[in-house]
């Protein structure tokens, strides 16, 4: 099955900045995913690279199998949502629905009015007047009534309250159980989107830090603790991604390639926020905290 | 009809927070032989969990033999599981609420109880039988 | 796309028919009104035989209808320069561009329509002053001159299609909205001036009439001077003596200073020392022509402008 989303290499260049650097990912179909890492890191770039809004420096990119192009039957299989939730401002929500319905062979106008309705959201009073989260809801309303095979979605949380995060993200999901849409959705913190993404991709520094199920990296990865010691047998059986030593104590983030044999290490799961906070504290030349050779750019590819 | 909640906080993930949830059901009776579990989408608009989350729950308990798909038309309980029958769990857990009423008044904190109860759990059998 | 158009200007049009009809309604009033006084004051003086003084007045209204040379520019700044700046600036186009069109096909029925609706307003506009201005044509013979020219016949339409194109184009490369309106402005202002002071005098080669100074000549009907004075025998202007005197605007010669005490002698005395005044001009028949060729070239600029316009939005990230 081909993936929905598969770059190699991917990099964009500014006049200054290099914004993403040698960006492998790959994104199967029926993946709900979330694309974290802090602020600055190129996750708004990688979206917009896939959504055809900007054309890469270096490296393919290809999306529902080709690469992102100025064709309507191409385009109409992509949603995408901004960051800013960029609606007109004095056109209603009727208003919008319309535009949509000129302009997308596949409209379902009827989600949208049923979706609004069921959020008590007016249909009449101009997109400017609405709240944040009136406004994202409205905004994913349009970008689901059009029927992408793939939605990519810019930071939709930030301008939300938690309930309106609840909400929005249930919405999501729901969309996505009907087993033919493909989301990709970013997001600074990675508790917010935990429980809905079964796929993951962290982004710290322009690179590409992990990529895969959230599934299999919670299985491949533990975290080992124990008395101050030497880590050198743990390094040569498995990649340490992450140590941090007191005076006392050695703990570790570890990518298993086996089991752990030495008793001395109490072995525990982390969670998906371990997971990435760990590989989030390495600098941009990918190496660990105080450890040389955790460099990953594809891990957890699950072929 | 059951209403299910997953704690993002818990340790437990999420698909087994469903299962047990089911599991418990049925042993207390809201759910019986023949009812219709809701549907995927339901649980989802609700609970804001991946779909595949609930795929899977509903997998693990097919393979237990609890639950059944019925093609077109949802997936529905085929059978309870083993132990006593719901009334027991009610009682039981009636006793236990009083029992944990006893231990508040007597000045036990919650962590408390919860150590007392791994640990009773924890004993071999034959200390219970009185 | 068209609707989607439609549906985003549809108050701002609203706007446009609605100032149109006040303009409609004020210079049909006014104009019936003096094309009346015209005409009862042309019967009366033909009775008479003083058809050389007729005079008009109507100065309110004749700055009215001089302003209207504003309406392609205000087009091409508050329909133009918006056009893609303002989506740009605001992060529209992230989403307009992401729904089933290309951004081509959104920008070329914007275009279209709009460089339509500017078009037909500059026409209106212009239709409606060509009419009013009757009467002063009839009497001043002025509709070629300058700030005439460019409020009557096509020249507004073309002028409003280049306004336009500027605006777009400018919107297009400094993605904000504001300074696309300075550009578009200061812009247009400076090719109409380059055009209409110099260009324009130059469209075909002027004809060049030399006359006796004791007979001035005037071209018939409303003509375009280029330049005009007076050459001596040797072909050069006459050079004066210093003092503050001038005969059509040139310095009086050394040997005609005595006739300046009876200034209603200096022309013949010029005259017969040789020198002879001179026009050069563009005759009243090459009006329409000269209209025509003027239009072409501002739709020219405009094509060229707008097809930067397309280039870049090809070549440029959303």
């Amino acid at each position: 099955m081909t993936p929905v989303i598969e770059t190699s290499g991917l990099t964009k260049r500014y006049r200054r900045v290099t914004a993403l650097s040698d960006c492998t990912v790959s994104v199967p179909e029926g993946r709900i995913s979330a694309l974290v890492g802090p602020n600055g890191a190129g996750k708004t770039t990688l979206l917009r690279l896939l959504a055809g809004l900007a054309a890469p420096t270096a490296g393919r990119a290809a999306v529902l199998g080709a690469a992102p192009r100025q064709d309507p039957a191409y385009l109409a299989e992509i949603g995408f949502l901004a960051q800013e939730i960029p609606l007109y401002r004095r056109l209603t929500a009727q208003d919008h629905i319309g535009i949509g319905a000129h302009l997308n062979p596949r409209w379902n106008g009827e989600s949208v009015r049923d979706r609004l309705a069921g959020l008590k959201i007016p249909l009449d009073r101009p997109a400017g007047t609405l709240s944040g989260g009136q406004r994202a809801q409205l905004a994913l309303a349009l970008t689901l009534a059009k029927r992408p095979r793939l939605l990519l979605l810019d930071e939709p949380l930030a301008a939300l309250d938690p309930l309106a995060r609840r909400d929005f993200l249930a919405a999501l999901a729901e969309a996505a159980a009907g087993g033919d849409l493909t989301i990709v959705l970013s997001s600074h913190l990675i508790a917010d989107i935990e429980r809905v993404c079964d796929h993951l991709i962290l982004l710290a520094g322009s690179r590409v830090q992990l990529c895969g199920d959230t599934e299999t990296l919670l299985a491949e990865h533990r975290i080992l603790a124990g008395p101050r010691k030497d880590t050198t047998a743990i390094a040569r059986a498995h990649v340490i991604v992450r140590e941090d030593t007191t005076a006392r104590q050695t703990t570790l983030l570890v990518r298993l390639n086996g089991p752990v044999i030495d008793p001395a290490w109490a072995v525990e799961e982390p969670d998906l926020e371990e997971i990435v906070l760990g590989y989030m504290g390495q600098d941009e030349a990918g190496h660990g905290a105080g450890h040389g050779e955790a460099r990953l750019s594809a891990v957890g590819e699950d072929r | 009809m059951i209403r299910f909640r997953v704690n993002g906080r818990s340790a437990v993930p999420p698909y087994q927070q469903i299962a047990q949830q089911v599991r418990q059901a049925l042993r207390m009776g809201v759910l019986t032989v023949g009812d219709q579990l809701p549907s995927v989408r339901e649980v989802v608009a609700a609970t804001a969990v991946n779909p595949n989350t609930v795929l899977k729950a509903y997998r693990d308990l097919e393979r237990e033999g609890l639950v059944e798909p019925r093609a077109g038309h949802g997936t529905f309980v085929r059978a309870l599981p083993p132990g006593p029958p719901p009334g027991t769990h009610s009682r039981l857990g009636r006793a236990l609420a009083a029992w944990v009423r006893q231990a508040r008044a007597a000045g036990l904190e919650d962590e408390a109880i919860e150590s007392l109860l791994r640990v009773t759990l924890q004993a071999p059998a034959e200390e219970d039988i009185a | 796309m068209t609707w989607v158009t439609w549906r985003q200007y549809r108050n701002q049009g609203a706007l446009a028919a609605a100032l149109l009809a006040a303009l409609t309604v004020v210079l049909l009033i006014t104009g019936l009104h003096a094309a009346q006084v015209w005409h009862s004051a042309l019967a009366g003086c033909m009775k008479h035989n003083s058809c050389g003084n007729l005079s008009l007045s109507n100065t309110a209204f004749t700055t009215l209808v001089a302003a209207t040379s504003a309406v392609p520019l205000l087009a091409g700044m508050f329909w133009g320069a918006p056009m893609v700046a303002h989506e740009l600036e605001t992060g529209t186009n992230q989403f307009a561009w992401t729904q089933s069109v290309t951004r081509r096909h959104w920008l070329a029925v914007r275009t279209g329509w709009l460089l339509l609706a500017a078009a037909v307003l500059a026409g209106a506009v212009s239709a409606l002053v060509t009419w009013w201005m009757g009467p002063d044509h009839a009497l001043n013979a002025d509709a070629f001159k300058t700030n005439r020219f460019d409020i009557t016949g096509i020249a507004p339409v073309g002028y409003a299609i280049f306004a336009m194109a500027l605006g777009i184009c400018a919107g297009m490369l400094l993605r904000r909205t504001v300074p696309a309106l300075a550009v578009t402005l200061a812009g247009f202002a400076g090719i109409r001036e380059l055009f209409a002071l110099w260009l324009r005098l130059h469209y075909m080669t002027p004809v060049t009439v030399y006359y006796t100074l004791t007979a001035p000549f005037t071209p018939k009907g409303s003509y375009l001077a280029v330049s005009q004075g007076i050459v001596g025998p040797n072909g050069q202007p006459p050079v004066g003596t210093g003092n503050n005197y001038v005969f059509n605007g040139e310095p009086i010669p050394a040997v005609c200073q005595t006739a300046i005490q009876h200034p209603a002698s200096i022309a013949s005395c010029m005259a017969a020392h040789g020198y002879r005044g001179y026009l050069t001009y563009q005759p009243a028949s090459r009006f329409w022509a000269f209209q025509g060729i003027e239009t072409g070239i501002f739709v020219v600029l405009a094509a060229v402008l707008l097809g930067v316009t397309f280039w870049v939005l090809k070549r440029r990230d959303a």
